[in-house]
């Protein structure tokens, strides 16, 4: 089969998975389940035969209906689009987890959509990583959205209720700013190709172009969460059901990033604006984040809500990395959305398992936990390790990068920033170990609780292994994406 | 300045309908007019890139006797279609939340919500 139509196909298959996921499944949740894993793993087989082909040959495109650009539409396929390897692996081992969570958490005749939901939701990730089309663009951002604010609220209990009215909200009005640039760079250009727009840009008058600029970038920085413009976030991943809030802080907020990087390719490449500015915001915003993340994070009791907050910091080192607009500090950031969504959805899982076999959530509460489930607080403390950034683990080797990235850049200031937030995130994960492992339990009962499910276990720890394993196997992703960013920075002659 | 407004008058009026739109997302306490607030920013959007196709003139773009330039461009239509069946989906999903809300809580008033919490 040729490559362009696998890339149609990566699409289209969890797509039609979704739709027939009521058919296949009908009532019965393990069925509906089985089909979901099924789809995830033709999906994700699709997504490595890709990944493997972009790794040889370098960026390719598909035309949709044989219309060549700019007059069709464009799905292209570069380096930065392997990250829908690591959307099919989340996707895949987050509906694994659902099997027995689902049926334990939310109401019986709701399962069937859950995994409907959940595919769409896989679908819109993917179509956005792969279109190289801006209006095509803001479509799979919308199916991701929609299928993301009904996961929040799918237990139907009143605060997921309105945590997801809240997410909506903020979602939708972000969605609308990004739709306005989108019309705007139409009207400058005439085109909505992506390469493109970017060729044309460069004769256009530069107020529009940086309203537009202005416009997708604080769209995008919604969806991304980062600090002031997180205030949706901590609600909807902390109350989402585990494998959702997984797949939210793992995915969702990355796809804004992502969005970010094409913004980022369109306006290099055109050299219509001095994007130094922009990167200055983005620099000094992601500073803020990463500090405002960990110092709310600190105050957490509720386990899940620590995570969320996390979350916020770990957006922060990306955006500070992008924004430093430095080799290391790009390729940095680029990895990081890679190894971020590892180890969050480690912890997220097994903050779901645990939260699964107890029924507690707070810290106080699940004292002594770790001696009752010593596989899962074992991964989410290499998880702890990993997203301190410790080395031999994942997230070393990126918070390196991006501190790399600031020296480089000329900024050693905001390596300071960087580490010092390190700091602070290292004393509340080990007041999450140190309340796992060696405090007194509340609960005398806690310690009789059993480890949890095969079907939890298995994919908290292959995610936990490989935060380990992508720790030493760093150079892969890193020689993987440096073609990408040197192409990127390249255009900019910087 | 004036004149230039006035030439402009249907971007002009879009980005005053966005900014009334956001105003009421921002302000009103009542979770239905929230959501009308998001609508009327929803159908400022759609006016704006309609009215980028728009040709002085121009005819609908269908090919076969008698037809004749100037076209009005098809393609923002086009792209608008999707962007309300987009905004359509997004009204059901927000309307049936709120209803939930008001099942759970018996208000949909945002500071007596938070109250609650």
């Amino acid at each position: 089969m040729t490559a362009s139509a696998l890339l149609v196909g990566l699409i289209i298959v969890p797509l039609a998975g979704a739709v027939l996921t009521p058919v296949v499944g009908g009532r019965d949740g393990a069925r509906a389940c089985g089909w979901a894993t099924l789809v995830m793993v033709v999906t994700s087989g699709i997504a490595a035969a890709l990944v493997v082909h972009v790794a040889q040959v370098g960026p390719f495109s598909a035309y949709l209906g044989g219309w060549e650009p700019p007059y069709g539409i464009e799905l292209r396929f570069d380096e930065f689009s392997a990250s829908v390897a690591i959307i099919c692996l989340l996707g895949l081992l987050a509906v694994v987890f659902s099997l027995r969570y689902a049926a334990h958490e939310l109401p019986p005749v709701r399962i069937g959509t859950y995994y409907t939901l959940l595919l769409l939701n896989l679908t819109g990730m993917l179509g956005f990583v792969v279109t190289g089309d801006v209006f095509n663009l803001f479509v799979f951002m919308e199916i991701l959205s929609l299928s993301g604010y009904a996961l929040v609220a799918i237990s139907g209990e009143r605060t997921a209720e309105m945590a997801a009215f809240k997410y909506l909200v903020m979602g939708a009005v972000s969605s609308l700013l990004v739709l306005f640039a989108i019309g705007l760079l139409y009207a400058l250009t005439g085109s909505l190709n992506m390469a493109d727009i970017s060729a044309r840009l460069s004769g256009a008058a530069e107020a529009p172009a940086m309203l537009a600029l202005a416009l997708l970038t604080t769209g995008l920085m919604v969806k991304a969460a980062l600090f002031p413009l997180h205030v949706w976030l901590p609600d909807a991943h902390a109350i989402a059901p585990s494998p959702v809030s997984a797949l939210l802080s793992g995915l969702v907020v990355k796809t804004g990033l992502l969005g970010l990087i094409r913004v980022y390719q369109i306006y290099y490449g055109a050299k219509v604006l001095d994007l130094s500015a922009l990167n200055t915001v983005l620099v000094w915003l992601g500073a803020i984040s990463i500090v405002m993340g960990a110092f709310f994070a600190i105050f957490q009791e509720d386990i899940k809500m620590m995570l969320a907050y996390s979350t916020i910091s770990n957006i922060g080192y990306i955006v500070m990395g992008l924004g430093l607009a430095s080799q290391y500090g790009m390729i940095g950031a680029t990895v990081h959305i890679f190894n971020h969504a590892l180890i969050k959805a480690t912890l997220f899982l097994g903050a779901g398992a645990i939260i699964y076999r107890t029924g507690y959530r707070n810290l106080t509460d699940l004292r002594g936990v770790g001696r009752s489930m010593p596989f899962t607080t074992a991964a989410i403390s290499v998880g702890a390790i990993s997203i301190v950034g410790m080395p031999p683990t994942a997230g070393f080797l990126c918070k390196w990068y991006i501190a790399l990235g600031a020296v480089q850049a000329g900024h050693p200031v905001f390596g300071v920033a960087l580490v010092f937030g390190a700091l602070f995130i290292f004393v509340y994960y080990i007041r999450m170990v140190n309340s796992f492992y060696f405090q007194q339990p509340v609960h005398p009962e806690i310690l009789e609780v059993k480890e949890a499910p095969l079907s939890m276990l298995v994919p908290i720890l292959i995610l936990a292994a490989l935060c380990l394993v992508m720790g030493l196997l760093g150079r892969i992703p890193l020689s993987f994406i440096e073609p990408a960013v040197t192409r990127l920075l390249g255009t900019v002659g910087g | 300045m004036i004149a230039m407004l006035w030439q402009n008058i249907d971007y002009v009026g879009s980005v005053v309908l966005f900014c009334i739109g956001l105003y009421c997302v921002i302000t009103k306490n009542n979770l239905i007019k929230k959501f009308i607030g998001l609508n009327i920013m929803e159908t400022s959007v759609f006016a704006f890139i309609i009215a980028l196709g728009v040709v002085d003139g121009g005819e609908a773009p269908i090919m076969g006797a008698g037809a004749s330039a100037p076209f009005t461009n098809p393609i923002p239509q086009a792209l608008i279609l999707t962007g309300i069946v987009v905004a359509v989906s997004t009204t059901a999903l927000a309307l049936s939340l709120i209803i939930r809300i008001y099942e759970h809580c018996g208000t949909i008033e945002a500071d007596e919500l938070r109250e609650m919490e």
